[in-house]
Order: structure tokens, then sequence, then C-alpha cells
């Protein structure tokens, strides 16, 4: 009879199939109405007992629809659901061709400046990493649902790489941008 | 306490009675009270017909005066009357020289972190300025409105950190006011339009004060108001238009800004030229200070440039706010103008390109944070049971923690969407060693130097291990204020430390206590005796509230033994309300409380549930009847 929503996990709480695919804009339905339901705003005239549990839960709720709509936090979460902790700060990849590769990518955004059109350019990595990332993700789910735990944790390695590449590409753009103006 | 007001639909708990409730706009320049009469949002204007109180409290011979009267002696006593006094909420004294030279007050050094002003009634605090502002406009609602207010819904800059939250909470708190929610400008101004147009999409707020520029991108559906980014600068406003425009005007005329009081009447004069040149194209100032006599003219074309940069300085956050909202230029379907210096046609042209859209400019800029403040204040309160209206915000900046080598560990990163709790574990690095110090920083920057410092603490007395073995689990909860408390625990032993930020540049609970006390004007006897009203008050409203949700839930949710534990705890509520004992009626409420834990928290648990069943069937509904 009584389940509290503190020790569902984000899943179960906004009643979707675990897995890697998700549909973005149920997610973000259920997120609307979830939040309908337990915002502090909405227990503005109630008591210290109703508003703090109203906090823990939208900040659960908060932290699960941020879990959910970034596929590399998800993919992550998956793995950890079935009893791999990655502890992202501590281990990397070995896989020397993928590591080469990032390697002459960061090589060339230390030179973008010297670039006809440096933004042109940054857009051009920023597409081609978009593009990576979504291939990445598409294996990870497939050997994800095939329980093969390892690869897929050497694919979230991976993944991490292209999130700071994308970052320090979009920090690029910024910086650029700013000198440009 | 009262349990869980959920009003179902077409189920009213009691017999709907209006509450009291108002918006109010604490500005750099100038505040406003607002509120919902007759199911219209509008501001409230004092007894000769003016909506804007100058945000000027003069400590004058005569006592304390807030508004246009403060402003009259602003020239000839600039050293007891306090302006723009916003700039200086929640900033410690080491802040003071970043602020600039322009703060003509005589600052005191005390004991505390906060600075504190020279007066001739006394040193005061920001807070305590702004609470003046607060209580004239609270005075002023009361008297339109003719009853006391439930609750209060205070406008903050969408940038505003945790320290200057806290200190506008702090100085509400002095006025004797309610705070039902701080709520960010730009979201507020986003709710005065969106309900007024219908807007569905993504929209850009460019919010230009007096002394703090806002950007923020949000999302509107369907009543949800999801702010996606926010950015901006909290020391940049028009009165850096003043500023570059006094310059000039001291160049041109020889007027030199040497002393208090020609600072302030160049800057007086720059004020007006400004204004005019909005309706104008050429405008004459007469300058007589100091044996000279100067007449200068100012056209429109050189204020421009004057005040280019400092717009030039907001395009620079838009683009920011753009990138982090990861939206183009072309995603956004209006952009909101709020400030009175968006009035300048400059800001809104160079805006307008910017974002190659016309910005939206049919609200006055002035009003239009009050209003959408009191929209929300008259749903707060209750007004508006069946309201789907809801305000999600992010946290402005990133809060984080000092590891070592001075730098700062982001805990929860800027744009995440509030209220939110993030832990992360932590361990020792000595052998032995049975404290750690905690230091809580809020910024983008690496260095911890950089950044502002929020809070420091520690957590002490856990055993001594072997280096690296302590587990010390740090926690950071984020309300929907935006207001942080940090608990530390180590899990081996359970120790544990926590701490409500602000004391670094707040004030702390001392302070406020005893403050609170001085600032009490009525006798002992009275305190009492209003003291022990409220607590009957808030007794009736317990018992209410319980009687709501028993009659609702009480069988479903509940056993007969816990049932008969909450009935009993119910009746010794009852008996001790009629008694003259504050105290037993406080403790009898909180054994209520403490009886309703598990009852409150499957409410909640059974009210998301149908939340989202009633989702599910809406879906299949309109799926059935696509088919």
């Amino acid at each position: 009879m009584f389940t509290n929503i503190l020790s569902l996990n984000f899943f179960e709480l906004f009643e979707i199939p675990v897995g890697f695919e998700v549909d973005l804009t149920e997610l973000q339905k259920k997120y609307t109405v979830l939040q309908q339901a337990v915002h502090p705003d909405k227990f503005a005239n109630s008591g210290d007992m109703e508003k703090r549990l109203s906090m823990q839960q939208t900040s659960h709720i908060n932290e699960a629809y941020q879990t959910l709509k970034d596929p590399v936090a998800r993919a992550v979460y998956l793995l950890k659901l079935k009893g791999v902790d990655i502890n992202l700060e501590n281990e990397t990849t070995m896989d020397m061709p993928f590591l080469m590769e990032q390697m002459e990518m960061r090589e060339a955004l230390a030179d973008i400046r010297q670039h006809d059109e440096p933004l042109d350019k940054l857009d051009d990595f920023a597409r081609d990493v978009k593009n990576k990332m979504s291939d990445m993700t598409a294996e990870f789910s497939s050997t994800y649902e095939a329980d093969n735990l390892d690869v897929s944790r050497e694919i979230i390695r991976k993944l991490q790489f292209m999130q700071k590449a994308r970052k320090e590409i979009s920090e690029l753009s910024a910086t650029l941008e700013d000198e440009l103006m | 306490m009262a349990l869980l007001q959920i009003a179902e639909p077409g189920q009213s708990t009691t017999a709907h009675e209006h509450r009291l409730a108002a918006g109010i706009d604490l500005g750099t320049t100038n505040s406003l009270v607002a509120s919902v009469r007759s199911g219209e949002a509008g501001t409230l204007p004092d007894s000769e017909g003016k909506h804007l109180l100058p945000s000027v409290v003069c400590y004058a011979e005569e006592g304390i005066l807030v508004g246009e009267e403060a402003m009259h002696h602003s020239l000839s006593d600039p050293l007891n009357t306090v302006v723009s006094v916003k700039r200086l909420m929640g900033r410690g004294v080491e802040d003071l020289s970043y602020l600039g030279d322009d703060l003509p007050y005589d600052f005191i050094k005390t004991d505390s972190s906060v600075p504190r002003i020279h007066t001739r009634l006394g040193d005061v605090s920001a807070t305590e300025v702004s609470a003046e502002i607060l209580k004239k406009l609270k005075q002023r609602a009361i008297e339109t409105l003719g009853d006391n207010l439930t609750g209060v819904v205070i406008t903050v800059p969408a940038y505003f950190d945790d320290a200057q939250r806290q200190a506008t909470k702090d100085a509400a708190k002095f006025a004797g006011l309610n705070v039902l929610r701080l709520l960010n400008e730009p979201t507020a101004a986003a709710v005065a339009y969106g309900l007024d147009s219908g807007n569905e999409g993504v929209i850009a707020i460019y919010d230009l004060g007096g002394g703090t520029f806002d950007i923020s991108i949000l999302r509107l559906n369907k009543g949800v108001f999801e702010v996606l980014a926010t950015g901006g600068d909290s020391a940049l406003g028009g009165d850096d238009f003043d500023h570059a425009i006094a310059e000039w005007l001291s160049k041109e005329s020889g007027v030199e800004a040497k002393c208090h009081e020609s600072t302030r009447l160049l800057l007086q004069k720059a004020r007006t030229a400004k204004e005019l040149l909005t309706e104008n194209d050429v405008v004459g100032i007469q300058l007589n200070y100091g044996g000279i006599e100067a007449s200068v003219t100012l056209d429109r074309d050189t204020m421009n440039q004057l005040i280019e940069p400092f717009i030039k300085k907001t395009l620079l956050s838009c683009r920011r706010a753009l990138r982090d909202a990861d939206m183009d230029k072309a995603d956004i379907k209006e952009v909101v103008m709020v400030g009175g210096s968006t009035r300048a046609l400059h800001v809104r042209k160079m805006v307008g390109d910017f974002f190659e859209t016309e910005p939206l400019v049919s609200i006055d800029p002035d009003k239009v944070v009050a209003i959408g403040a009191a929209i929300q204040a008259d749903v707060l309160a209750g007004n508006k049971p069946d309201d789907d209206m809801l305000l999600l915000d992010v946290l402005p900046l990133s809060l984080g923690i000092e590891t070592m080598g001075g730098l700062s560990e982001k805990i929860v990163h800027r744009n995440t969407p509030i209220p939110v709790a993030r832990a992360q574990d932590f361990t020792t690095y000595k052998d032995g060693q049975t404290a750690m110090a905690i230091h809580v920083v809020q910024g983008e920057r690496e260095l911890v130097a950089d950044n502002r410092s929020l809070a420091r603490f520690e957590l002490r007395g856990f055993p001594a291990q072997v280096a690296g073995a302590a587990r010390i689990r740090v926690t950071y909860q984020i309300d929907a204020d935006g207001l942080l408390n940090v608990s530390a625990r180590e899990e081996n032993s359970g120790v544990e430390a926590s701490i409500d930020v602000k004391p670094s540049y707040g004030l702390t609970d001392n302070e406020i206590e005893t403050m609170l006390r001085s600032s009490m004007e009525s006798a002992e006897q009275d305190m009492k005796a209003r003291m022990l009203r409220e607590q009957q008050v808030e007794a009736d409203r317990v018992i209410e509230a319980l009687d709501a949700a028993l009659a609702v839930d009480g069988d479903a949710l509940l056993s007969d033994d816990e049932r008969a534990v909450i009935d009993a705890a119910r009746q010794r509520l009852v008996e001790t309300k009629s008694a003259d004992d504050e105290d037993a009626i406080k403790q009898s409420i909180e054994q209520v409380e403490a009886a309703c834990t598990d009852f409150v928290a499957r409410r909640m648990n059974s009210n998301i549930k149908q939340a989202m069943q009633g989702h599910n069937v809406n879906e299949y509904a309109t799926e059935d009847s696509t088919k």
C-alpha cells in the first residue's frame, strides 16, 4: 500500500521501462506531472514537515530527470542499477587508437586561432563529436541489452572523453566569440 | 502545520476565504508592491498616487525617512541617506572596494563580516536598510488592502548568490513579512506577460535595472515556466550609465566629483539628462557648483556612445545564456524587456538587433516584475487551488567545496533545476585525523580565491583512522528559494555536522535575534499576548487541516491503531488550546505533527501516484480518440 517515492529507482519513479531507450517527450511530460504534485510551491501554506518532504521529493525527481535526460548520465545509472559502479574520476579507457584520435583533436583545437574561419571549424568539430557520440550511445544500447557489461563500461569511459571534448569546444566558441565582438 | 492542503478539484476544503498576499519588487533604484484584487493584478500607489517608491532611506534628525522624502536629503545629507542599498546586500567588507569608490558612506568595520553604515541614528547593515523599504511597502499594502498580509513574494535578480538571497530573506524577517517565496525577477516578468498573452515556446527575459543585469531563457508550456538558463551581472546596470554620463559631464563642465555632494549633484544631473533623452534628441544641462557655472548640451548619439560598452557587456551574457540553454537566437520567440534602464532607446535597439526580434515593451518595465510577483503570491497564498501555474527555477551559480591546493570542486552545477540535493564523498589525508574543515564556495572559477566564500564549518570528533579510511559524505541541499544547507557526516562513525549557509557574509542568528528584539516596539506584555494568540491560531489551523486530511484519506491510509494515536494527539491539542499556555500549545502541536509523520508521507506519495495515474489515463484517452 505504501511506497516511499524516495526509494524508487529513477525509471520506476517515471513509470518507464528500465532500458537505454527513453522517449524524451514522454519523460518531460511526466516530469511536469510529478512537479505539479510535489513542488514546494504547492505547499507554501503547509507545515514544516510537508515542506521538508516536498523538498526532498522534488530534489529526487529533479535528480532523476537530469539523469534520465542525459544519455551519458543515463548509461552510467543503468550500469549502477546492475551493480557496476563506475568511478569516472579514476578510470579511463586504454584504447590506444581512440586516445590518439582524441589527442589529435585536442591539438587541432589548440591551434584553432590560426584557422581562417575558426568558428566554422569549431562547428565542424562539434558536429563530428555529436555524431560520434550518438553512434557510441547506440552501441551502448545494444551491448547493454545483451548484458555485456564490461564492453558497456568501456563505452561509457569513451563517452566521457567525448563529453569533455564537447564542453571544451563550446567554451572555446564562447571565448572566440567574445574576442570577435 | 497544515496537513497537505491539496484541494481535489471540485471539492474545496472550507468555505473559500481570500487570503491577502502581495508581490514586492525590491529594486536598486525603486521598489514596488502589487496585489491581485478582483482577479486583476496591479501595483499599489501611495496616498499621492505614486506607484514607485524610491529605494532610498534617510536616517534624518526627525527619524527614519523612506522614499521620496528621503530622496530630498540625498544631496544635502549624503552620509545619512542610503541609496542603491541592493548593491550591498549580502556583501562582505572586502567586497566594498570591488563595488567601486562611489559609495559615499562611512563604513564601520565590526567583528561581524557584514559592513555597517554609520548614520546619526546608529550603525545599520544593508539588510536593515532594506527592511525599512519593505516596512514602508507593507504599510502601504495594509492601508490599501485593508488587512494584514498572509504572505509576500519578494523578487530577486536570478543571478543573486546564496548570501544575497539570504540577506533579502532576513530583511523581510525584520520587516515582519512572511515570505512565501523568493522569486527570480525574470520569471516574475514572464508570469506577468505569459498570462496576458498566453505565450507558449521559448522566450528571453532581458532585465536591466539600476544596479543589476539578468538574462534568463525560459520555456513556457501549459502554465509551467521552466527556467532553462540564467546569466547576468550583479553589479551592472543603469547606475553605470549615470556614472559614465556624469564623468563626461564633469569633464565638459569642469565641475569635479571631489566630494560626496558634487558627486551626487553630477549623478543627479546625469540621470535627468538620460531620462530626457528617451523623448528628446538633445538636452541642455545647467550646473552651478563651487563657483563654477556651466551650461552643457548632450545629444543622444553622444550618450549612446557613452552607454554602449555596458550594453555590449549585457549582450555577452545573453550569448552565454543561450549556449547554456542549448538554444539558438532563432529559437527565441519573444524577448521581454524589464527594468527602468530598458527605457533607453539604444538598449532596445541593440537587444532587438541581437535577438533579431522586436522586444516586448507593452507592460511598464518598472512594474512588470511586481505584477508577476503578485500573481504568484496570489497562487501561493492558496487563492487559486486549481491553478496549474508552476515556476521551476534553476541554481544561478555553481556551488562547490574547497579541496586540496585551494581548488573549488563543484558539487552542484549552475543551471541545475532546484530544489536539488547532491552528496559527495571525501576522505582524510593524514593518519589519525579526527576533524575536517569544510569551506563552501559559490562561483564558476577553478580557484577558491576567485569564487565567493559562503561558509566555513568543521566536522569534528570522528574516530582516528588511517589516512583515506574515513568516509565523509558532504551533502548540499538547495531549496526552492535557491538557499543552501550543507551537512557533513562521517559514514563509519555516524558523526554529523550541518549548517544553514549564511554566516560568511550574512548576519549571524545572534545578530538577527538582537535586531529583532530591538525593533519590537511593543512592550513585553503585549508580545506575550501576541505570541499566545498566534499559537492558538496555529492550533486551529492544524486541527482544521488534520480533520480535512482525515476525512479524505483517514480510512484508506491508516490502520485502526495509527488512527487512535493521531486522534489522541488531536484531542490533547483541543484541550490545551483553550488554556493560556503558549508553550503547552506549541508542544501539543509538535505531538500532533509527530503522530502524523507517516500519515503525511503516505498522503504525499499517494498524491504522486494519483497524479501519475491521472496522467496515464489522459494519455490513453487521447490515444483512443485518435484511433
